[in-house]
């Protein structure tokens, strides 16, 4: 297996602040690979060291096993979907999206006709002629990913391309753009704060904090075994049991995570742990109910259809041993 | 008494709440009575000045509408004027342009804090003494005594400028007396007006652009030529208006500094006070309106305008 990219032991600090410290990460050759982590986080720089707007200050980043140090954003085989698109308001859509041929001297005929394929292959083939400024979000971010691909990129970059558009066309997008990916078959890399996005369109996530990789995997990994409690936390709030409490719920004494729809509520004397409903959530397809154990709060998920005990009333919990998982924490 | 006060203040700053277009006709009133009154209306009379003409043997003017003193203008004399005065706009404005682009570059990409500060400085800062002060002291400096001759002198390239002076029309017996002289004069008294406008249309271009435009595969030149340049446009345009309109209508520049032939501010002046030709001085004051005129409607049909 042949990696696109790969980061070797990078660092990038600006000024005294290590947004990239020593990661390490390779990406295999047409994987939809996401970069999942809170702003700051050094995602957006990582994708920038792999575009060639920032340079390490350690480190090695490799584009299909070449040394990029010394190459300039122009000549690398990768193209970027920009954060807010970044469409250049004086060029109507069919010259935005040509524009990447028009640099390399493709005549104009055929790079228009090249434009036009690729504002079809995004379902926008009737928009040349507009400005971008005539266009909705959802419209600008397809236009943003036809002149990224008209160059035949082998790895696409994509800054958090779904950000600024609202839920419903977020989602429509995240299908199209995973539907793109397997038709063209090159890899990319999304960064994204959105825990929701990485899981379901990704084949690969790294998770960031701090500059750092927490931890790498398949989005099943992710969820399923946090590595830490930030991963627990971070990617859909998973309940977090210190080691006392995991000692008292019968497991090792150590930091434990534990899905919410992982439990069930039962009779107070018949769970694992007891304590009170704390308040009940109804947030659409679950309820989310809150148990306070005394100081350590829990949150169970219910199918939403179930009738749930009042708050304050004394419920106990439930789960299966394979659902609880043992954290590197110390 | 105060009570009372703070009552009218509340009630009229209700009044204003209540119909915001009242406030905006308080607010505009004054400044377009101006612009109306005292700026259209003296440039509507100069207009219909320019349209009468001067009886050649009283010198009293004739108030009957003819087209006669325009064509006095094309008269080879006055022609040449005009000429030789868009000339020297045109090249005042594409050297302030070539000049301004860098500097404006600078300050609107790079420059922060104290050197942003020092930028608008130093940029400002000759604007803050008395024009004529600054013409004169360039009238020393470009003299053949001056410090210019002096330090060309000083290394050994006086062939280089003797070569240059001794060039028909723009050369002269010194740098002072001639139009290359002129032209440097207009050229750093109007810098200003170009930096300024270009760097805000620097400023206001994203630099996520020009990022785009790098990873599209844009060398830094191709991105000047295909995204800088075009999104600054109409900052070069705006400066351009400053130094081509403030060029074509100065009358002090030249007489203190060049060779002595006339340009149309100058003509304006004679014509309208020793000649006493009021009509052919609204003639050529019309002139340097109609070339602007010109000049935006070339400028928009362009689309030097469409990036706004």
């Amino acid at each position: 297996m042949s990696y696109a990219v790969e980061f070797d032991e990078v660092s990038r600090s600006f000024g005294a602040v290590r947004a990239v410290d020593n990661v390490s990460i390779a990406i295999e050759e047409g994987t939809f690979f996401a970069m999942l982590g809170p702003s700051g986080s050094g995602k957006t720089t990582c994708l920038r060291l792999i575009s060639g707007f920032e340079r390490p200050n350690a480190g090695h980043v490799r584009i299909f096993g070449e040394n990029s140090e010394n190459l300039p954003p122009n000549r690398r085989p990768v193209n970027t979907v920009f954060q807010d698109y970044a469409l250049f308001p004086h060029l109507n859509v069919r010259d935005n999206v040509a524009y990447g041929l028009m640099v390399q001297g493709v005549d104009k005929r055929s790079r228009h006709g090249r434009a036009d394929e690729m504002l079809s292959l995004v379902k926008l083939g009737d928009y040349g002629d507009r400005k971008p400024a005539q266009l909705s979000g959802g419209q600008r971010q397809r236009v943003a990913l036809a002149r990224a691909l008209v160059n035949k990129p082998r790895v696409l970059l994509l800054d958090e391309p779904l950000g600024a558009l609202d839920l419903k066309l977020r989602e429509a997008m995240q299908d199209e753009l995973k539907a793109l990916q397997k038709q063209l078959g090159i890899t990319f890399v999304f960064v994204t704060h959105d825990q929701g996005e990485a899981l379901s369109m990704a084949d690969r996530v790294a998770v960031f904090n701090d500059g750092r990789i927490v931890q790498a995997g398949s989005p099943e990994d992710i969820y399923q075994r946090p590595r830490t409690r930030f991963v627990a936390d971070f990617v859909g709030s998973a309940n977090v049991l210190s080691p006392a409490l995991s000692q008292s719920a019968g497991s090792a004494k150590a930091w434990h995570s534990l899905r919410p729809e992982s439990m069930e509520l039962a009779k107070a004397e018949s769970g694992r742990l007891a304590g009170t409903v704390a308040s009940i959530r109804y947030i659409g397809p679950v309820k989310r109910v809150t148990v306070d154990l005394g100081g350590d709060q829990l949150t169970v998920a219910v199918p939403a259809e179930r009738t749930v005990p009042e708050p304050g009333t004394r419920v106990g919990l439930n789960w299966s041993d394979a659902s609880i998982h043992r954290m590197e924490d110390e | 008494m105060v009570a009372s006060h703070q009552g009218l203040a509340q009630r009229v700053s209700d009044a204003f709440w209540r119909r915001p277009r009242l406030l905006l006709l308080v607010l505009l009133l004054p400044p377009l009575l101006w612009l109306g009154v005292v700026y259209v209306g003296s440039l509507f009379a100069l207009l219909v000045q320019s349209f009468f003409s001067i009886d050649e043997f009283t010198g009293l003017i004739n108030y009957e509408v003819t087209l006669k003193t325009y064509a006095e203008l094309l008269q080879p004399a006055n022609f040449d004027i005009i000429l030789r005065t868009t000339l020297m706009a045109a090249s005042v404005t594409v050297a302030a342009a070539i000049v301004a682009f860098p500097i404006a570059y600078y300050a609107a990409r790079y420059a922060r804090g104290p050197m942003k500060a020092l930028f608008y400085l130093g940029v400002m800062l000759p604007l803050w003494s008395s024009y004529l002060v600054k013409v004169y002291a360039w009238k020393l400096i470009l003299a053949k005594e001056g410090i210019l001759n002096w330090m060309v002198e000083g290394i050994g390239a006086s062939a280089v400028l003797n070569a240059v002076l001794s060039m028909p029309v723009i050369g002269g017996g010194s740098l002072s007396v001639s139009y290359i002289g002129t032209f440097l004069v207009f050229l750093y008294v109007w810098l200003p007006y170009m930096v300024l406008p270009v760097q805000a249309a620097l400023e206001r271009v994203p630099q996520n652009l020009l990022e785009a435009s790098g990873d599209l595969g844009a060398s830094p030149g191709q991105t000047l030529r295909h995204v800088i340049l075009p999104l600054a446009l109409p900052g070069i345009i705006a400066g351009s208006i400053f130094t081509f309109s403030l060029t074509l209508g100065d009358y002090i520049i030249p007489q203190i500094i060049g060779s002595s032939r006339l340009f149309i501010g100058q003509a304006v002046y004679a014509h309208q006070g020793t000649a006493g030709n009021i009509p052919l001085a609204a003639a050529f004051a019309v002139v340097p309106i109609v070339i602007m005129g010109f000049y935006l409607w070339m400028a928009k049909r362009k689309g030097a305008f469409d990036a706004l």
